[in-house]
């Protein structure tokens, strides 16, 4: 009871504040900003020159900021949004009315998911291992060429990375396609066909996370284990005649891993705003182009959307690590 | 370890050599390349790649053939042969004497692709649910004017109007949109037309859907076997292509890598992209075959929208001081290399509209003068020269150029406004306005002149390449000038939060007819709306009683008249004796066409139509596209 009080209970408390605030400031920011969606429908109506008679226009946005709901004050729009998200609706697309914008979310979100999570936990796994063990066999030649490797890839700019990886495998050395999530005129199915081509697409931008992402996991794992095996206790169990292997997996790399799995919880969390640069490099499908668009087209209800899952999953990531650490951590299990 | 590493790098390789053998292959097996046509998707990811309902106020990317492909408009305008094309109607709107009153005659033989026949019903229908469905396209005009709408036959729809109007066809005008018609038969079974999702779709056109990416990237189109019973094939015949696939591709790399493997026969570019592009495929052209490449018959005026609410650009002196700070040349230069066609009116130096409008008002600007006097003589601003003075730029940077006045002219431009930062001073000085010791702009209340230009916020379009230009030229007239690009240029445009921006200096004309109501209407006086509140007309805030009264004879008269042709012509007279906005080269499109398994593009040598793969037009290019048979 104890530690449901003192433990527990605040942090379920804090992600609810945390939801509650991020959510706000979600819906405020948007309307904030100089972009109105009933203007930007027109705008895109006549933005490559068809005909619009401006006598008509005053009373085309009178009619569409009614359909659209964004009549009343901010405050009655605020509670409305709210009524709608406790029934798990995020409302109509105003870009795109009347598509809800769960819909518009669905389409997209399976090739993020699928793209990062596969690509987060890849990263995570082999940056980390490698990482771990070239901080603790730091002397050994291969730690060193690792070690130099990925100090020439890490501080590589994502954008420069994935656009040569594009260069070289979609035209230098055409093996890979350069653009979309499968081939033209293949059907959607659970066959090896289907899949195989979807990996084919997916091949380039999954690389270029995951090579970057190796880069940036190794070095944070080294650096962290280069200063756990300085600690006594692993001294102490060095001392104590074990095994090499025991004190690198159960003494050094599971320590090391504690902040390690909290980055992963947060990376993961974050993959409802999608990866705007490797959706746009490769013409990818995914989130990010989604969100990008619409906060261009001033679409309150697509951002509140996107930027409400993302805030809930970042935020729910940490409430679950911060659940989950007393298994890994038994000092706070003992506190 | 070794071992695992072994094992790690054997593994990708063999991943790799995997795919290898299987070959990259963007289509899939069943739809042969050298029978396929590929074009990039101009406006992005589809959002909602189901959905083909196309005909409410929602946007759903119609460029990825929907327009092109899938559907007919009753007229649809071509800015090169400058003709205003009967595709399902049969002839020009028929109005009678007081314009109260509009019919259609429709073209017979035309056929839905469900083999259904497109008649009048279908155009009543349509008409009547978009004026009582409020998210349906037209709704508002619909409703402002119409009366009734009726068939008086299979192919005859009459239109009654509330009160007189002489334009009222043109929201059906297809100029990459305008009203187009649906099926009833389809439409009428539907629960909500609004959120009906019309897929499959039914077309009027000549390809019908065969396939679309449902994560929104490319949609394929297959030629419907009565292609015959199409406004397309009657007019023009078979379209070549037996398959068209739209493709978004995304940036400009990503276009130049799949032209370069020709797995995209018709994009647009940025400049610097297409040169690339050249390099890199010998197979690739663009509009023209040589310097300067771009497409210069394009219908829209490029320049700079200067907020007349604000002071000091509510002075006509200030805004012409403004003008003549100007060096086109070096302006050009800067923005296109020298690449675009320049022009002093409210409308583009198209062919058309140089025989429209320029040759006819040449003396006219020639014997204009300014209210200024330089050396005892009224200062004339015209300067006929300035092409050929563009010209010899061209030279210097290494490239050629036609020798011949005409054909220069139809290059780039008939003329501009003379460099004369003198005449400049002088008009800002009689205002007030002076100069600090450093030569710098003070304006009359003693403070630095600042202007900030909100710009497009790609540096490769040509909005943002003239707000660089203009930043250059004023900062060597002595003004403290920045560039702010901003993704919210437009908004801010709409509600007047800007001071001088790089939006078009008038709505864009038909391109493809003489009537400028559509350019000069917006600058109506009731459609001003002060700082703060969205725009109505035109951005600049800008009206004019003398503009209002020309725009009211327009309405008045049949836009095929000459007399429209001449009230065109006195609109776009003051436009440049006010100078509001300042116009200064014609909209430089940079198209890329791989000739690797299509030949016989529309450019320059051959300009048969709009050379456009996003424009609705492109329907009437296919049929003349050429097969190379690989």
């Amino acid at each position: 009871m104890l530690f449901f009080k003192r433990y527990l209970l605040p942090r379920i408390v804090q992600f609810l504040v945390v939801v509650f605030v991020g959510i706000t400031i979600v819906f405020i920011v948007p309307r904030l900003t100089p972009v109105d969606p009933v203007q930007q429908v027109i705008n895109r109506i006549t933005a490559q020159g068809a005909f619009l008679d401006p006598a008509a226009v005053d009373s085309m946005r009178k009619s569409l900021t009614e359909l659209y709901g964004l009549e009343g004050s901010m405050l009655q729009q605020y509670f409305a949004f709210w009524g709608r998200l406790f029934r798990g609706d995020f409302g109509p697309s105003l870009f795109q009315f009347p598509i809800p914008v769960t819909q518009l979310i669905m389409t997209s979100l399976p090739w993020t998911a699928g793209l990062l999570i596969s690509t987060t936990l890849i990263s995570w796994i082999v940056g980390n291992l490698l990482g771990g063990l070239a901080g603790y066999f730091k002397d050994r030649r291969w730690a060193k060429v690792l070690d130099n490797i990925s100090m020439v890839i890490r501080p590589i700019p994502y954008y420069i990375f994935a656009l040569l990886l594009l260069i070289l495998f979609a035209y230098l050395f055409p093996i890979f396609p350069s653009a979309g999530g499968y081939s033209v005129g293949r059907r959607i199915g659970f066959n090896w066909a289907f899949i195989s081509d979807v990996l084919k697409h997916s091949f380039l931008p999954a690389t270029s996370l995951v090579v970057l992402g190796i880069a940036a996991n190794f070095m944070t794992m080294k650096l962290i284990v280069s200063n756990i095996v300085a600690e006594d206790y692993v001294m102490y169990a060095k001392a104590g005649g074990l095994k090499e292997s025991k004190i690198a997996f159960k003494y050094v790399l599971k320590n090391g891993l504690l902040p390690q799995i909290t980055g992963l919880a947060l990376s993961l969390g974050q993959i409802f705003g999608g990866a705007l640069i490797t959706e746009i490099v490769f013409s990818y499908p995914g989130i990010g182009t989604l969100v990008y668009g619409a906060i261009n087209s001033g679409d309150y209800n697509l951002i509140m959307g996107v930027t409400s899952l993302s805030v809930i999953g970042i935020a729910g990531a940490t409430l679950i690590i911060d659940l989950l650490y007393p298994l890994f951590d038994p000092r706070i299990r003992h506190r | 370890m070794k071992r695992s590493f072994s094992i790690f790098f054997v593994s990708l390789l063999v991943l790799v050599m995997g795919f290898a053998q299987a070959g990259f292959a963007q289509l899939a097996e069943d739809i042969p390349r050298e029978k396929t046509f590929i074009a990039d998707v101009l406006t992005g990811r589809v959002g909602t790649p189901a959905n083909f309902n196309v005909f409410t106020t929602a946007w759903r990317n119609p460029d990825r053939g929907v327009q092109q492909l899938m559907l007919e408009p009753l007229w649809l305008v071509d800015y090169v042969t400058g003709e205003v094309i009967n595709a399902l109607a049969a002839e020009g709107p028929i109005y009678n004497e007081d314009f109260t009153q509009m019919t259609v005659k429709l073209r017979e033989g035309c056929q839905w692709s469900d083999g259904v026949p497109i008649t009048a019903d279908d155009i009543v229908y349509g008409i009547e649910l978009c004026m009582q469905d409020s998210g349906m396209s037209y709704n508002a005009p619909f409703n402002l004017y119409v009366d009734k709408v009726y068939k008086t036959d299979d192919y005859t729809v009459v239109f009654e109007f509330k009160e007189p109007n002489a334009r009222f066809h043109a929201n059906f005008i297809d100029r990459w949109g305008g009203w187009r018609p649906f099926p009833k038969h389809i439409f009428e079974e539907a629960e909500d037309p609004l959120s009906f999702d019309f897929n499959p779709p039914i077309s009027s056109g000549p390809y019908v859907l065969k396939d679309f990416d449902q994560a929104g990237y490319w949609t394929l189109w297959e030629r419907r076997e009565d292609w015959d019973k199409t406004p397309t094939g009657i007019l023009y015949g078979m379209p070549q292509p037996e398959y068209v696939l739209f493709y978004y591709y995304g940036d400009a790399a990503n276009k130049v890598i799949a032209q370069a493997n020709h797995n995209l026969d018709m994009t647009d570019l940025t400049m610097e992209a297409f040169r690339a592009i050249l390099e890199r495929n010998e197979y690739s052209r663009g509009y023209r075959k040589e310097y300067p490449w771009v497409v210069n018959v394009d219908p829209c005026m490029t320049g700079l929208t200067l907020n007349n609410d604000v002071s000091p650009f509510d002075l006509k002196d200030v805004r012409w001081a403004l003008t003549l700070a100007i060096d086109i040349v070096d302006y050009i230069g800067i923005a296109f290399d020298g690449a675009a066609p320049m022009g002093v009116l409210h409308v583009p130096p198209t062919p058309v509209y140089q025989e429209w409008y320029y040759k006819p008002l040449e003396e006219w600007l020639k014997n204009l003068t300014l209210d200024i006097e330089i050396d005892g003589e009224p200062f004339k601003p015209y300067d006929p020269e300035a092409p050929f003075r563009l010209v010899e730029y061209v030279k210097e940077r290494g490239y050629d150029v036609p020798k011949e006045p005409e054909a220069i002219r139809e290059m780039f431009g008939p003329g501009w406004w003379k460099y004369a930062p003198d005449v400049a001073e002088q008009l800002l000085l009689r205002n007030g306005f002076t100069k600090d010791a450093n030569g710098k702009w003070l304006l009359p209340d003693g403070t630095p002149w600042k202007i900030a230009i909100t710009a497009h916020p790609s540096p490769s379009h040509p909005q943002h390449r003239n707000s660089l230009a203009a930043a250059q030229q004023w900062r060597n007239f002595g003004i403290d000038v920045t560039v702010n690009p901003s993704e919210a240029y437009a908004a801010l445009a709409q509600t007047g939060d800007y001071v001088v921006n790089d939006n078009w200096p008038a709505i864009e004309p038909w391109g493809g007819h003489p009537d400028l109501y559509r350019v000069l209407s917006p600058f109506r006086t009731s459609y001003y709306r002060p700082i703060g509140e969205q725009a109505v007309g035109h951005s600049s805030r800008w009206y004019n009683e003398k503009l209002d009264k020309v725009i009211e004879e327009m309405e008045k008269v049949d836009w095929d008249s000459d007399k429209n042709l001449q009230l065109g012509m006195e609109g776009l007279k003051i436009l440049v004796e006010e100078m509001p906005t300042i116009p200064t080269f014609g909209y430089p499109g940079v198209v890329a066409w791989d000739e690797y398994y299509w030949t016989n593009y529309p450019g320059a040598e051959n300009p048969y139509t709009q050379p456009y793969h996003h424009w609705p037009n492109f329907k009437y290019m296919l049929p003349f596209l050429r097969p190379v048979e690989r």
